[in-house]
């Protein structure tokens, strides 16, 4: 509501529908019109994407703030939360074609005249009370079993790492549409000023990389003080924030009243919207100046703490780092934290770039979830684990059980989420015999996107922003909140 | 014009149309209509207003010792006769026969035919006004009933019930299926039109008796089998089918609310079933449990209107102030550790003081005086002040927080004489005591006396411990 009378205030920010509607109050005949058809000069300012205070949950939140911590790659099920041993049982043989259904695949197995089935060669156990299938790469995860939810029947439609990733983080294949964090921003508003409300963190395991674009953490068609803040390792979290040597802070207060107000003259000619956005940047990056190096400074966490993220978390750039550096930005009311751990993408040598990728992430994301529950946080505090899309059950390329890849696969893959009002220690969905096609409950990634913000207090239908003509969604036509997840 | 009507034919037209009333009322049980006669009983509603206010017109000007004008009260007998008949004809097609119809036909039967006795008397010159008037006033009388009785079946018979506050019984403790549940929901959407007044379908739905013998349809509920149970084919049909219900323009049932019917039908529709008999992993109930939940706004429904200019006023770059939800009048406020903290950002707060229901101070360098304002927030549920100085002196301020649900105070230096304070809050439901100077000793003993209080006082030792230098390969 508030973006809209803004926009209004510049008298060059009149379209056609406005002036309509301008037009309608002075004559008398259209205002008789007007009454008889209550429609008929509806301009912008009535449209269904406003009816929505923006800034404002749609309904009293379970959680205010998600820690995505996103297996870049795509972790295989079948070696992290999905026990197949049927598998072993029937190793070598075929996949039979009951199962695969002439499903899509990639050029990489494509070709494959034979789809031998490949067990896992990890082990895997039941832990905790809910009795959760957990592979034994992940013996941290493993004792948190009951704090959190495995979902086992996620599915999604692409079958490459970009279009998938995208998907994921904006609801569509197509690049172009704003990420799941710049939806919240703009649904939600932020929580504090000093900080941008979507963060950025990335990491980078030994295993096989695909690459992280920009694009992903883009405000799209949504203002762009809702883009995700990359925050690099090292000295300078956000490059150039800091002030050159010599330039004192108050000489840089008065350079940016100057700067603001000759952008404010220039808003005045144009009307454009996005100059307003930089002058609100330039303030932020002022206040963040202050901010960041505050948050980033991990110099005061005591022993335990450190202890328990592992010694990684005190090496920069580093997954255990950044999961820290998440939970220092979730207590400093950051709403969208989005971590990015690169590597999963395991087509050859599954088993040991598994077992480091593993290494990287297992301890660290298990210590998050025990810090944020010591805190009173797990309560109003969303945390996401989870890659793009599954891994094939038959090996890519030459059979050898020691050393074997797996192929992309979109029909059936697991994450897990704990907090923010999901109820902690269920088994949520299942895969066939073969951990193939999603058999119970499915998950698609509009349910998921759903979910999400119907635990920020979102309405995934009623949060809508109109551009070129047609209104966007993050769920755009789809998507049914999973209550059974919901605690 | 009054030489018409005294011819004589007037007089046979209303005694005519007496005695057809009479005889309908009288041999009701056997008419059967035909459709077009049928039809003429669909122009009651709009009949009934002129022998209302003629009628009325006629008694206050004989009660005034005026003279009734002739033709008034002939219009007014002739259309109160037509009226009863079509009235009559309404009623026969209507099935919904329940007993405010009994009594509405009843009276306006009555009340046409004294009319028509008023009408003859008049006629005869009749001149005992004590008799005239005593006839007049029960005219009055019946008109009153009458309409009040029509009313109520076209309208409901709470219509003219003053607004009360709506309040739904609450669902006890370990509720019985039937009674605390599935007959809220039917009383709340069902049975307004099947009740012994209203009857559609000739189905009752005020009890489970009735809901088992079934209506036009038999087999309303089937116990053991929703599949095979009308009620629940009609709930699940789309909303523009004719036989939906409820029908359109009622407000149909939410999904939930015909979960539990069904779940409740497939386990054999008893009237005798709790919750406690219920294994844990039946889904009625979660889906009980989950109408059980109060609607967690309701309690800040009361609070005085907060206009968001004035949470924006007191906003800052280090003070975030948010409403809870859209249209909600309660607040949260977030401080965040600024280089220039200072008291009165806090205190600046006081004039939306009842409007906090939750407050983050966590981290800040607070004291003595903001624990005062904290406890003067008579609606604080959350309470973040954690990693802050404050220690046992500041902590008995808060003991008045009757309120407060959520209180966050690790890493403080609070110790022992802080646990009759947590003792005292009465909605205490989770704290968050670790890295404090809280004896184990102390947190038994507050465990003890609240047994149901979330005391959080770190992560377990042995957990933590297995995480010191452990690593994520399996040796193997």
């Amino acid at each position: 509501m508030k973006e809209q009378q803004d926009k209004s205030e510049n008298p060059l920010k009149v379209n056609r529908r406005h002036f309509f509607s301008q037009l309608s109050v002075g004559i008398g005949s259209l205002a008789l019109g007007s009454l008889l058809i209550p429609d008929l000069f509806k301009g912008a300012s009535n449209d269904l994407a406003l009816e929505q205070p923006l800034g404002i949950p749609h309904f009293a939140p379970k959680a205010k703030r998600i820690i995505y911590l996103f297996q870049a790659g795509a972790p295989s099920q079948l070696e992290t939360f999905d026990y197949k041993p049927i598998l072993r049982k029937r190793m070598g043989e075929d996949l039979p074609e009951s199962i695969r259904k002439g499903q899509r695949l990639t050029n990489m197995t494509a070709n494959q005249d034979k789809f031998p089935l490949m067990p896992p060669k990890i082990g895997f156990k039941q832990h905790g009370q809910s009795q959760t299938w957990i592979s034994d790469f992940f013996p941290h995860i493993a004792k948190i079993a009951d704090d959190i939810t495995v979902v086992r029947s996620m599915h999604t439609e692409a079958i490459n790492h970009d279009p998938a990733i995208t998907f994921f983080q904006t609801g569509s294949q197509i690049s172009g549409r704003p990420s799941m964090g710049s939806w919240l921003s703009y649904g939600l508003g932020s929580e504090n000023k000093n900080l941008p409300s979507f963060v950025v963190l990335t990491s980078r395991g030994k295993g096989n990389s695909q690459g992280l674009y920009s694009k992903l953490w883009s405000s799209g068609f949504l203002d762009s003080k809702h883009q995700g803040v990359l925050l690099r390792s090292g000295k300078d979290p956000v490059l150039y924030l800091n002030d050159p040597d010599g330039i004192s802070r108050s000489d840089k207060r008065h350079l940016l009243d100057h700067v603001s107000s000759l952008n404010k003259l220039h808003h005045v000619e144009t009307g454009d919207d996005e100059i307003e956005s930089r002058i609100a940047q330039y303030e932020m990056a002022y206040r963040m100046q202050m901010s960041v190096p505050d948050v980033m400074d991990i110099s005061k966490e005591p022993q335990s703490i450190i202890d328990l993220y592992g010694e990684d978390c005190q090496v920069p750039g580093t997954y255990a780092a950044n999961a820290l550096q998440a939970r220092r930005l979730a207590e400093n009311g950051v709403r969208f934290i989005q971590l990015y751990h690169q590597g999963w993408d395991q087509h050859g040598n599954l088993h040991n770039e598994m077992a480091g990728q593993a290494k990287d992430v297992d301890q660290a994301s298990a210590a998050l979830v025990l810090d944020l529950k010591q805190r009173g946080m797990l309560d109003d505090t969303l945390v996401v684990w989870g890659g793009e899309f599954g891994r094939g059950n038959y090996a890519q390329g030459k059979f050898d059980p020691e050393n074997y890849g797996r192929d992309h696969h979109p029909k059936a893959f697991s994450i897990w989420m704990a907090g923010g009002g999901i109820k902690p220690g269920l088994n949520y969905g299942q895969t066939d015999e073969f951990g193939y096609n999603v058999v119970e409950n499915p998950v698609h990634i509009n349910d998921f996107h759903a979910t999400l913000m119907h635990q920020m207090g979102l309405d995934h239908e009623q949060l809508i922003y109109k551009y070129q003509g047609r209104r966007f969604r993050l769920t755009d036509v789809a998507g049914n909140v999973i209550k059974d997840l919901l605690a | 014009m009054t030489k018409n009507f005294k011819n004589r034919w007037v007089d046979y037209l209303v005694f005519g149309l007496s005695l057809f009333l009479l005889f309908c009322l009288i041999f009701e049980s056997y008419i059967e209509l035909p459709r077009l006669v049928a039809w003429v009983g669909r122009w009651h509603p709009l009949l009934i207003h002129f022998p209302i206010v003629l009628l009325l017109i006629c008694a206050f000007l004989g009660l005034m010792n005026k003279k009734i004008p002739k033709v008034l009260l002939t219009f007014s007998v002739l259309t109160a006769l037509l009226t009863a008949i079509s009235g009559f004809f309404l009623g026969q097609e209507n099935s919904a026969n329940g007993e405010l119809l009994f009594w509405h036909q009843w009276l306006g039967g009555a009340l046409a035919l004294l009319a028509a006795v008023w009408y003859w008397l008049e006629g005869i010159q009749f001149d005992k006004p004590i008799f005239n008037k005593a006839l007049q006033v029960i005219l009055v009388g019946l008109i009153i009933f009458t309409g009040h009785y029509g009313g109520m079946v076209t309208h409901g018979e709470d219509f003219l019930a003053l607004p009360i506050e709506k309040r739904e019984a609450e669902i006890p403790e370990n509720p019985l299926i039937y009674d605390d549940v599935v007959a809220r929901i039917l009383d709340k959407k069902c049975v307004s039109c099947h009740n012994p007044n209203k009857k559609k379908g000739e189905l009752l739905m005020t009890s489970l008796d009735n809901l088992l013998a079934g209506g036009e349809v038999r087999n309303t509920v089937v116990p053991g089998n929703p599949q095979e149970s009308e009620i629940i084919r009609r709930l699940h049909l789309p909303f523009e089918d004719e036989e939906h219900m409820p029908p359109e323009g009622k407000q149909p049932l939410d999904p939930n609310e015909i979960q539990i019917l069904e779940r409740w039908i497939s386990l054999g529709a008893s009237d005798t079933l709790r919750i406690q008999h219920l294994e844990p992993s039946e889904p009625l109930v979660d889906l009980i449990n989950e109408l059980m939940m109060p609607d967690p706004m309701e309690k800040w429904a009361k609070l005085p209107i907060v206009a968001d200019s004035t949470l924006r006023r007191l906003s800052s770059d280090y003070v975030t102030i948010r409403r809870v939800a859209a249209g909600i009048n309660a607040v949260s406020v977030n401080l965040y550790k600024s280089p220039t903290y200072r008291l009165a950002q806090l205190t600046s707060l006081q004039s939306i003081a009842e409007h906090i229901v939750q407050l983050d101070a966590s981290g800040l360098p607070i004291g003595q005086e903001e624990m005062n304002f904290f406890a003067s927030c008579p609606n604080l549920e959350w309470l973040e002040i954690d990693q802050t100085p404050i220690t046992d002196v500041e902590m008995d301020t808060l003991k008045v927080l009757s309120k407060l649900k959520m209180l966050k105070v690790y890493n403080t230096p609070i110790g022992d004489q802080s646990i009759p304070v947590l003792k005292k809050m009465e909605a205490l439901k989770q704290v968050y005591l670790w890295n404090t100077a809280m004896s184990v000793d102390a947190l038994r003993d507050l465990q003890k006396e609240k047994p149901a209080l979330f005391i959080d006082s770190g992560i377990d030792e042995e957990l933590q411990a297995s995480f010191v230098g452990s690593d994520s390969i399996p040796k193997n």
